[in-house]
Order: structure tokens, then sequence, then C-alpha cells
């Protein structure tokens, strides 16, 4: 039978905002970890820090890495935002019947959305300038400089309000993710959509801890190191040549 | 002796416009009613229009949770009127029509019209040029358990709570709802309907249609047959997809 | 003056309407539709239980054809029904159901190999025939010796309804829904129409055609507590009466149904007797059994109701603030089955009473549930009084159900009636007869004439509160004209109601004043026209001197074929009669191919007519005959009342069966 011709964009956009909010969903789970690795200690964030600049691969570290990742995720979380900010309310008479919708329903999946909604219009700015940051100046992660840049260069306040959003609207994304594809659904819907949605709040909640801790201890090292006699940590075992 | 306890008083709040009033606007008013035993807003409905404001506007038609008719928002939430027992609400109750319909006047909507506009633009019948009806033959068969899993579809009453209930429909009225797609998954999954994806795809393959979802699931929450909304949304979405890399 | 010309006008988008709106579209004439609500929600949705056509496919049903269909439909009628209509019916009842598979029905399917049923409180298994497997089932409902009731699950109105109306969809039927017919529209014995009233915005239309239909439904908001939707109000009966010219036949036939929920009247389908479901009274005693040995639960709903009564007037009804109920048990079922098959009748439960039918008993007691009376017409639906108006569908007495319906028969004359009267209307548009010849002065009349008396009800004062009088008639009826009747209350019942139709022509609409959407305004009008139907219905009662199906006369228990073997036909030829004028018809033995009989519930108490055994011994005579001669069962039945001439052409096929005609 002769197949008729159909306009495919719509399918595509929107199989690619479902894909590009699970990459940077992915990537914000493992980043938080990696990040969390401070909690341990200096050396192990440390550590972290030379593998992703490629220390174990290559036997020194190639800072121009995370730039590359950096950049990579920019250009993702660059067309996830801009294929999401279609879904956003494009007047004020759409804005204003969403919210008279949201505080009449008093519905928890709605609410959600609103969450996502504020969430990903706060990371259009503070997960901009993050990330042009770590482009910037790939070499200036580790312990202590990162330390630094959360005291002295003032983010810690700015990383604590990217911290909530992004983590609520990863988690929030990967349930509605499951929704929108039936990923995973069981016999009764109802009960694996309920056992998502445990699963969304569990991990916000876990998520936010660990941030929120490790951020913690990136300010009090902030606070009592001091910065005039050593700038970049020094590990104690891996010795890497200046370069 | 167990002790008769005194009923409670309703305060029943109604959103009341009369849009061929002229000199009408949209305004509260509440009416106060002694509670009983099993009481419906069915029945409280009736209940003021009989005793208290006989001009009140609302539609019933088998007050037994079947034909959809009676939707509206109770507290804000839309559901069916003449199933909901004053005895699982607060005694305040806010009543208001359903959003985004017609208004015929107070509590009472054109659903039909924009049913009826919904189903001629999904063509929501059974396209099949090939086979000829032969009445007198034995009917084409059909898997028992397809009948029922088309039937659990089938089941929508057009109520439209679904469309009150979802945010994406209030920005943007053109799109279809969980109403239209759940007729399209339901004619997907039927055989006797002879349309191929690329069909359904025309119509429902855009902002408008499926992919417009944002997965509020106020569609699902609110359905007062349960329909499984969300489940068939996705389904239509996966297929779309599908269909969207297979053409060529 | 808003005139909208069209070739039909079918007042009614139910099953019925919608079927003849189709049929008449098909033959290449434009229909339109008037309806109260938006056609899918009309009451037609509200069937759970099923359609009657002798498929045969189930194991159940082996075994079935149109003959046993048709014996028991006239048996349930209590020989009342029209016999060459019910032939007609039933042979036309298996194509109109694979019609509606073709359009969308999903229709409940044969599942080969065993499975559990519950029968007579006892679980047995049945075993389903491989070919079998994949055609549509049917279940057991009250009155039928097989196995006959096709069904949906337990939604069978709604996707029958539904396939109905999105096919007016896709055949681009003008629907005008909110649109009340209030007046016909005729001349010198011929319809022209309809006056009918925009109930969003208050304008009267005058719709014109060649041929009208009445496809209104029932009239059981005449009682207080009605299975029916609300909007079943006698609408089209009281349109036809109106007319002076049209007549309504068995107006007192009216049908209560053994098993709606206590107080509200809703309705649970037969269908949870039909899947084994049991009465049980205050003690938890199955007392059908003591009644009806034979058929127990599931002997014809007339029968169930008035046994049900009797055991509550012997003090075995559970006592409550709504009065007696009992009890109907669906537990045994078990809670898959009642979540599968009976989920209508579960959300009805837990909506309305708080309880789980899968543990909990249901209260129910006997509640008015159908009109079998209605409109009087020919077997082409056609009046016998007022050419050009037609009507089918329970708005209709066509005369099938005689004086009890069998269930799931109604869902399914709507659907047979419907494609057949599409047909000779369609006949009728084709032969010059149809020409419209009113002036239009004239249609003006009519519009000027509804304009005025709603004008008059919303300027009258110190008139009726129309609320009080229709409460009150909905009381006589249910008191007095119910499931027992006798002389006293009738008598009480004409006399009252004639009292209550004098009081309602002085009714005032209070406050609500406005022309637009109006509650109080419909409620005034409606109110005045459905006293005069309850008017025919309990005059009816009052004059039948005998018992036969639904209507149960105390002081005259006997069926009498001698006397009464005839339909009650009312009229309202002048409109300042303050009671409708009765004649009959005569039913006719000599012509039957059934001639009456005993129906096989408790004692015959028959006072058979003289006529009855000639018939009889002639009809036996000839069955011997053709036997001996070979001839099938078709030819003797053509031999016995032929009415295949009568059917449409394309009608006349022979229906296939599994192992016949194949
Ligand atoms: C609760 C319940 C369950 C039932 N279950 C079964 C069952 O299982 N099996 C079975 O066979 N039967 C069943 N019946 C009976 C059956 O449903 C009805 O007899 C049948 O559906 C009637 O169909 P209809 O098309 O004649 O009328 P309806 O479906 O009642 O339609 C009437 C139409 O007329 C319109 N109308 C009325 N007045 C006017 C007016 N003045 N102007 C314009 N339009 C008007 C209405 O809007 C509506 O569209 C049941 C009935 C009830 C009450
Ligand atoms: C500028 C930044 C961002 C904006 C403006 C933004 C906006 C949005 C919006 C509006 C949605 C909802 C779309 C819909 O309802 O269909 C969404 C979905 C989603 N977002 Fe983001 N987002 C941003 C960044 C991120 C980041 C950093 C992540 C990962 C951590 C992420 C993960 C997701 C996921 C998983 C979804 C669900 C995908 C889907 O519905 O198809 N987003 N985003
Ligand atoms: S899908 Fe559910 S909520 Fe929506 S119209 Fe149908 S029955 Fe109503
Ligand atoms: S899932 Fe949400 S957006 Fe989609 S139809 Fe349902 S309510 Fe609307
Ligand atoms: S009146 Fe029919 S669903 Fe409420």
């Amino acid at each position: 039978m002769k197949q008729k011709k159909i306009d495919k964009t719509p399918a595509r956009l929107d199989f690619t905002q479902s894909v590009t909010g699970l990459i940077l969903a992915i990537f914000i789970s493992a980043h938080i970890l990696f990040e969390s690795s401070i909690l341990i200690s200096n050396e192990a964030m440390y550590k972290v820090t030379i593998m992703f600049e490629g220390y174990y691969f290559f036997g020194e570290t190639y800072p121009g890495i995370i730039t590359f990742f950096a950049a990579a995720i920019s250009v993702i979380f660059v067309v996830h935002a801009a294929i999401a900010v279609r879904k956003f309310p494009n007047n004020y008479k759409q804005h204003k019947v969403m919210r008279e919708h949201v505080l009449r329903m008093k519905h928890e999946d709605t609410s959600l959305w609103i969450i996502q909604i504020t969430t990903g219009f706060i990371m259009f700015f503070i997960g901009s300038v993050h990330l042009y940051i770590m482009m910037a100046e790939p070499s200036n992660i580790g312990p202590f400089a990162s330390s630094f840049r959360v005291v002295h260069e003032h983010m810690g306040p700015l990383y604590f309000l990217l911290l909530l959003s992004v983590v609520s609207h990863a988690f929030i994304g990967l349930y509605r993710l499951a929704m929108k594809w039936g990923f995973m659904e069981g016999k009764n819907t109802k009960v694996s959509r309920a056992r998502f949605k445990f699963l969304m709040k569990t991990m916000i909640v876990i998520y936010i801890i660990v941030g929120s801790l490790s951020l913690a201890q990136y300010t009090y090292i902030g606070l009592t190191h001091d910065f005039s006699e050593v700038k970049k940590y020094k590990s104690k075992i891996i010795d890497l040549r200046a370069h | 002796m167990s002790k008769e306890k005194t009923p409670r008083i309703l305060k029943i709040g109604i959103l009341r416009f009369d849009p061929h009033d002229p000199e009408d606007v949209p305004h509260m008013e509440t009416f106060e009613i002694e509670e009983s035993d099993g009481m419906t807003l069915y029945i409280v409905l009736n209940e003021i229009r009989e005793h208290h404001d006989n001009s009140l506007k609302f539609d019933f038609v088998c007050r037994a949770g079947i034909c959809g008719s009676c939707s509206m928002l109770v507290n804000g939430r839309p559901t069916l009127a003449c199933r909901t027992l004053t005895s699982k609400l607060d005694e305040n109750i806010t009543l208001a029509p359903l959003p985004l319909f017609e208004l015929i006047g107070d509590l009472s909507i054109y659903t039909g019209k924009w049913m009826r506009n919904l189903n001629e633009h999904l063509e929501t019948w059974i396209h099949d040029k090939e086979n000829e009806l032969e009445v007198d033959k034995l009917e084409e068969k059909m898997e028992p358990e397809l009948a029922d899993e088309i039937y659990e579809l089938d089941r929508c009453v057009e109520c439209g709570c679904c469309v009150a209930g979802c945010g994406t429909i209030q920005m943007r009225p053109e799109f279809v709802g969980a109403v239209g797609l759940n007729k399209i998954a339901r004619y997907h999954l039927d055989p006797r309907d002879k349309r191929t994806n690329a069909e359904y795809y025309e119509l429902i393959g855009d902002e408008d249609g499926v992919f417009g979802c944002m997965t509020l699931l106020g569609c699902e929450d609110v359905c007062p047959k349960d329909l499984p909304l969300q489940s068939k949304i996705a389904y239509l979405r996966r297929m779309m997809i599908k269909t969207s890399m297979k053409n060529n | 003056m808003k005139v909208i010309y069209t070739d039909v006008l079918i007042i009614g988008g139910g099953l019925a309407g919608l079927r003849v709106a189709t049929g008449v579209k098909e033959r290449g004439h434009d229909a339109v539709v008037l309806t109260l609500v938006p056609p899918k929600r009309s009451h037609s949705s509200a069937a759970q239980g099923g359609m009657q056509a002798s498929l045969a496919n189930s194991h159940m049903g082996e075994g079935d054809n149109e003959d046993v269909h048709f014996s028991d439909t006239i048996k349930g009628s209590d020989w009342g029904a029209d016999q060459e209509v019910a032939r007609m019916f039933t042979h036309c009842a298996p194509k109109a159901i694979r019609e509606l598979a073709h359009w969308g029905v999903p229709w409940s399917r044969v599942q080969r190999g065993d499975r559990k049923a519950i029968i007579n409180a006892e679980s047995v298994t049945i075993t389903e025939k491989d070919e079998a497997h994949g055609l549509i089932t049917a279940r057991d409902f009250g009155g039928t010796k097989k196995w006959r009731t096709c069904y949906t699950s337990d939604g069978t109105g709604h996707s029958m309804l539904y396939a109905m109306d999105n096919k007016a969809h896709e055949d681009k039927i003008d629907i005008h829904e909110r649109l009340e017919a209030i007046s016909l529209i005729h001349e010198k014995g011929r319809c022209y129409g309809a006056v009918a009233r925009n109930l969003m915005n208050g304008e009267l239309v005058a719709y014109v055609s060649k041929a009208t239909t009445i496809a209104t439904g029932g009239y059981g908001r005449i009682y207080s507590v009605s299975t029916n939707a609300i909007i079943c109000q006698g609408m089209g009966q009281a349109l036809a009466l109106e007319s002076g010219v049209a007549t309504l036949g068995n107006m007192e036939a009216i049908q209560f149904h053994p098993t709606a929920i206590v107080p509200v009247g809703i309705l649970t389908t037969e269908g949870c007797r039909g899947d084994g479901g049991l009465l049980l009274d205050k003690d938890g005693y199955r007392f059908m059994p003591d009644y009806e040995p034979d058929k127990k639960e599931l002997a014809s709903r007339d029968v169930v109701s008035r046994r049900m009564t009797e055991h509550m007037r012997k003090g075995k009804g559970v006592k409550s603030k709504y009065g007696d109920h009992l009890w109907l048990d669906i537990t045994i079922l078990g809670r898959e089955h009642i979540e599968k098959n009976l989920r209508e009748v579960k959300e009805i439960c837990e909506n309305f009473l708080g309880i789980d039918p899968a543990v909990d008993w249901i209260p129910v007691r006997p509640t008015q549930h159908y009109s079998m009376g209605g409109i009087r017409t020919k077997y082409t639906g056609e009046s016998q009084t007022l050419k050009g108006l037609y009507s089918c569908g329970e708005a209709a007495c066509w005369d099938m159900h005689g004086f009890n319906r069998l269930g799931g028969n109604s869902v399914s004359e709507t659907v047979v009636a419907g494609m057949l009267v599409a047909e000779y209307i369609s006949d009728f548009l084709d032969s010059s007869d149809s020409n419209l010849e009113i002036h239009t002065s004239k249609i003006e009349s009519f519009v000027k004439k509804e304009q005025d008396k709603l004008d008059a009800l919303l300027s009258k004062e110190n008139g009726e509160d129309a609320y009080i009088l229709r409460r009150r008639m909905e009381e006589i009826m249910m008191d007095k004209v119910g499931i027992f009747r006798n002389e006293t209350d009738l008598k009480e019942a004409v006399d009252e109601l004639q009292e209550l139709l004098k009081r309602s022509k002085n009714i005032e609409v209070f406050r609500s004043k406005s022309r637009a959407a109006n509650p109080a305004l419909v409620n005034a009008y409606r109110t005045q026209r459905m006293i005069k139907v309850a008017l025919t219905c309990a005059l009816g009662a009052y004059l039948r001197k005998e018992s036969r199906g639904a209507h149960s006369r105390e002081d005259f228990p006997k069926r009498d074929d001698e006397n009464w073997l005839k339909r009650t036909i009312t009229s309202w030829p002048d409109e300042n009669q303050t009671m409708p004028s009765v004649s009959y018809e005569e039913i006719n033995i000599s012509t039957m191919e059934m001639p009456p009989g005993f129906r096989g519930y408790g004692k015959d108490l028959t006072k058979h007519h003289p006529m009855t055994k000639v018939r009889q011994d002639s009809v036996d005579a000839v069955v011997e005959k053709l036997k001996a001669e070979g001839k099938d069962r078709f030819e003797i039945q053509d031999a016995l009342m032929p009415f295949m001439d009568k059917l449409p052409k394309k009608y006349r096929g022979i229906n296939a069966r599994l192992g016949e005609n194949i």
C-alpha cells in the first residue's frame, strides 16, 4: 500500500526532548555523586577529579577533557531547554489559566509539572552560569579550588539553589519519562505509577541530603582552609607533573 | 437506644451565571441544605431547584453515574455529581461548571457540541471499505480478550472530566485531550478498523495530538470510569514514534 | 419564524432514533434528529444487561433459533403481542446484532473450552465448542428457554449507542441537540413535522418534514421511583396524544423490574440473576424456589416482581426507613466475575450504597422500569391514524411486547424496529404520497399556539406550583397504579389525576421568568403533559378487568381472553377533554401462529376464548401434516402465519448459524 508522507518533526522533537532530558538526568545523578566524594575525603574528591581529567588513562591530566564534557552537556542542555521551552505557557493568558487550574485542582502531578517548569526556568540562568564557568576554567576543579569558588566567589547560595532545582527537576523528569512512555509499566498501572512516584520522592530527598552535605563540606573547607598558602590541592600519594 | 445524630447543614456554594441575561455576571451563591441519609449532589441540586431557586440550571440524565451528563467541578475537581455522596465531603461544598466548555447557564454546559466536533475530527468510527456488511452471515470472529480490551476503552462516557482536569488543554484548547487520545487508542486496537498507522499519525502525530500531552495525568486521576489513560497515551506515543521512524 | 425543512424528522436520539436516521440516510433521504440531550446520553446507554438475538453460538444457546425466540416473546407478552410483528422482530434480531458488530460494538465473545458458571446456586462447568470461539456469546435472562442475551460486559446499551452515534457521525446526519419537540404539525390526518423549543436559548423552531418519527423512549418518570433516566417523561407519547389524531396503545402495561436498589431506584441488571445471583429475604432465605420451583429467580420479570411483593407482604421483607426491601446476593459469583462482567453494578453499589457487592448483599425491591405501551402503530411503524407519523423503540406500541417484555428484548427492538421503519419510511418518501402539502400560515399557527402557551405560563399569576402537582401525580401512580392494582385504588387514581389535570391548566412559573434556558418553565409544560400521559395509563388500568402480564388486578386475578384479548387504545381528540377517549383493538386469534396458552407460572387461571381451541387444533393439524411431508421449519411457519412479504426485501434472507445455513 502506498504510504502517506507524514510530518515527522513533532515526533522527533518529542523524542529528542525526552532523550536529552534522560541524558541530563543520568549525568546529573552521577555528577552529584562524584561531587559528594568530598564527604569521604579531599583525597577521594581529588582522585575523582583527575580521573575525569584523564589521569588514569594517560598518566597525566588534561582539563580540556572537562571542557569537552561541559561543552557537550551544554549543547544537550541548550537543545533540551530549547525544545522544552515550547511547553512553557507562552503568554500571560495561558499562564493565568494554568495558575487558576493548578490552584483549583490541587492535583499532585500537575503541581509537579509547575515545579518542573519553575526549576527549568531557574536552571536556565544558574545552570548556564555554572556550565560556563566549568568550560572556562576547567582546571580549577578540586577540593580547594571548588571550595574557594563556593565560599570566596560566592557561588554557594547559587549552587544550593541549583541543587534543589536540578535534583527535583531531574527526578520529576525521570518519573514523567516513565509515565510518558509507559516504561516498565506493570499489569496494574496504578500500582506501578505509585511505585515510581515513591521512588522519585525518595531519590529527591536522598540527593538533596547528599548534595547539601557536600556543599556544606565545601563551605567548611572554604572557610577553614588558608588559600594564601595552597590554592590547589596537592595529593600526598599522586604526584602530578606541573604543566 | 442509639442517639439520633442531628444532621449536618450543608453549605452549597454555586458559581452562577446566566449568559442570556445581559445584566448578570458570574457570582457565587450559597444555599443551605439539611443533609439526609445517602444524599448525593443530584438530590441536593434538585432540592435547591425545587425549594430554593427554581431557575438553577444543571444537567442530569441517568442520575446513576452512567451517562456522563452531570460532570462539574466539585470543590475544584471535575467529577460526576450524581454519584457524589455528600457524606464523603466537607459541609462547605463549592460547585462550578467545567471550564473550557460552552456555558449554557449555572452548572449546565454544552459538552455535546465539543464531543461531536472531536468525534468528527478524529473520525471515531470503524473505517472499513474492504468488507461489505452481510447481515445474514455469521459475524466476524474476534478474540475474547481483545473484545474485552476494546470495551475497556469504549467505556468512556464523554463526560469531559479529563478535559477539565488537564492543564495542557486549558492552556491550549486545540489539544485533543485524553478523551480523544483514548478514542484513537480504542480504534487502533480494533482489527475491524482498517486505518494504517500513518493515517493515525496524520490525526494525532503533532502538538495538538499525542505530542502535545505533557503527562500531567490530571486526566487519569479524575476519569470517573477509571480508564487507563496514562497507559494508553504512552502506548500511542510509542506507536507514533515508531511510525515516524518507519515511514520514509 | 425559523423553519427547517427536511425529508425525515426524527424526534429522539436514542438507539431507535439513530437507527432510523442512518437507515433513511442510506436510502438517500435527509434526516434531522432532535434530542433533549447529546444522543450518547440517551437512556439507551443505561441498558446494562444485554440484547436478545438467537445466534446460538454459546453452548447454553445451542438449538436456539427464531422459533424459540418467538415463542419466548409471545409467552412473555402473555399473548398480548402482535405475533406478526414478533416474527418480524425475531427474524431480524440476528441481522441487527451482526450489523452492530460490523459498526464497532465489541460484544463479549465465546471462549473455547471449559468455564465455570453458577446455575441455580451451584457451580457447573460449561464447555464451549471450538468452532464457536470468537463469536458473540450470550448470557441467561429471565423468561427465556435458551441463553440468548448477547452483551458487552455490562455496558451493552452504552456500547451499542456509542457505535450507533458514531455511525451517525460517519453518515453526517444532522443532530440538533437540546431541542425539544413540543407539538406535532399536522393537517387533515397527515403529519408534517413538529414545533421544537431550543432548550438553550428558548427559540421556537418549526421543523417541516415529509415523515416524522417519534423515538423518544418511555414514560417511567410518571412514577416517583423509577429506574428510568429523568428525561423519560413520556413527552413523545404526549406529542402524539395532543395531536388529537394519533393514538396510544396499552398505556397501562407498565413493567416493574425486580432488582432496583433502595431507595434511589437505580437498576442492578437482570444479568445479576442471569449469572447466578439469588434473591433472599430478611432471614437470608432463598424464597423464589417456593413460588416458582421451575424458573426460580429467572422467571419472567412481572412474575418475580409480584412474588417479591407477595413475600414482603407476608412480613418477610427487610425493614428500613425507606420501606421494606429484599436482598440480592451476588457474592456467590466471586469477585473476579463481578469485577469483569458486572462492573457497572459494582460501581453503583460502591457509589450509591457504599457497599461492596462481592461481600455484601444488595438491598433491592421491584421498581417501575419499562413502558410496554406507547404510540400505537402498524407493523410499518406508522401511526394507525395519523399518516406520515412514525414511531419506534420504547416510545411505540409496535407491539411485540404485549403486556410484558422480556429482558434484553428492548434494546433489540430499538435497533430492529429502527432498521425496518427506516425502510418503510423510505418507501413512503419514494412514493408521491409523501409530498408536502401544507401552507406556511398553517405552520405559523402551530408555532404561535405554542408560543402563546409558553407566554401564558410565564405571565400567569396566583397559579399552581408545577412541582406540587407533579409530585402528587408521581405518588398516585406509585401507590395506586403499581404492581398490584385494584378497583378502589384505580378509581381514586383516575379521579385525582383528573383533578390534577384541571389544576395543571392553571400552572404558574414562579420567579424564574427567562425565556431562554429555564428549568422552571420546562417543568411547567412537561408537568401538564405528564399528567395526561398518567391519566391514559391509570384509566386503561382501571378499565381492564383482568390480569395479564405486568397488569395485575387483585380483584380480577385471571387472564380473561374471552373479554380482554384486546389492546387499550387511548386518544385525546378534544383539547378541552379532561379524560382521554378509550377504545379497544381486538387481537385476532384465528391468525395466530401460537394461540393463547398457559405461560407456565403458578396455576393456570386463564379464562380461555372459545376460538383458542379451534385455532390450536388447526395449527396442530397443519404442523403435523407438513412435518409428515418433510417440510422444514421455515415452510411450516410460513404456512401458519406468513410474514416474509411484509419485510423489506433486503432483510428477508435466512440467518446463518453454526450448523445451519452456513
Ligand atoms: C436501567 C435500565 C436498564 C435497561 N437494561 C436493558 C437491557 O439490559 N436490555 C434491554 O433490552 N433493555 C434494557 N432497558 C430498556 C432499554 O434501555 C430501553 O427501552 C431502550 O434503550 C429505549 O431506547 P429508545 O431509543 O427507544 O429511547 P431512549 O434511548 O430513551 O431515547 C430517547 C431519546 O428521545 C429524546 N427525546 C425525548 N423526548 C424528546 C422530545 N420531546 N424532543 C426531542 N427529543 C426527545 C431523548 O433525548 C433521547 O435521545 C433498560 C432500561 C433501563 C431503564
Ligand atoms: C535550561 C534548563 C532546563 C530547562 C528550561 C528545562 C525545561 C524542561 C521542561 C519545561 C520540561 C517539561 C517538558 C514537558 O512537560 O514536556 C523538562 C523535562 C525534563 N527535563 Fe528539563 N529543563 C532544563 C534542564 C534540565 C536538566 C539539567 C536536566 C537533567 C538533570 C533535565 C531533565 C529533564 C527530564 C528528564 C525531563 C522529562 C523529559 C520529558 O518530559 O520528555 N532538564 N525540562
Ligand atoms: S476519558 Fe474518562 S474523563 Fe474523559 S471523557 Fe471519557 S470517561 Fe470522561
Ligand atoms: S496526561 Fe496530562 S496533558 Fe496528557 S492528556 Fe492527561 S491531563 Fe492532559
Ligand atoms: S446523570 Fe448520568 S452520569 Fe450523572
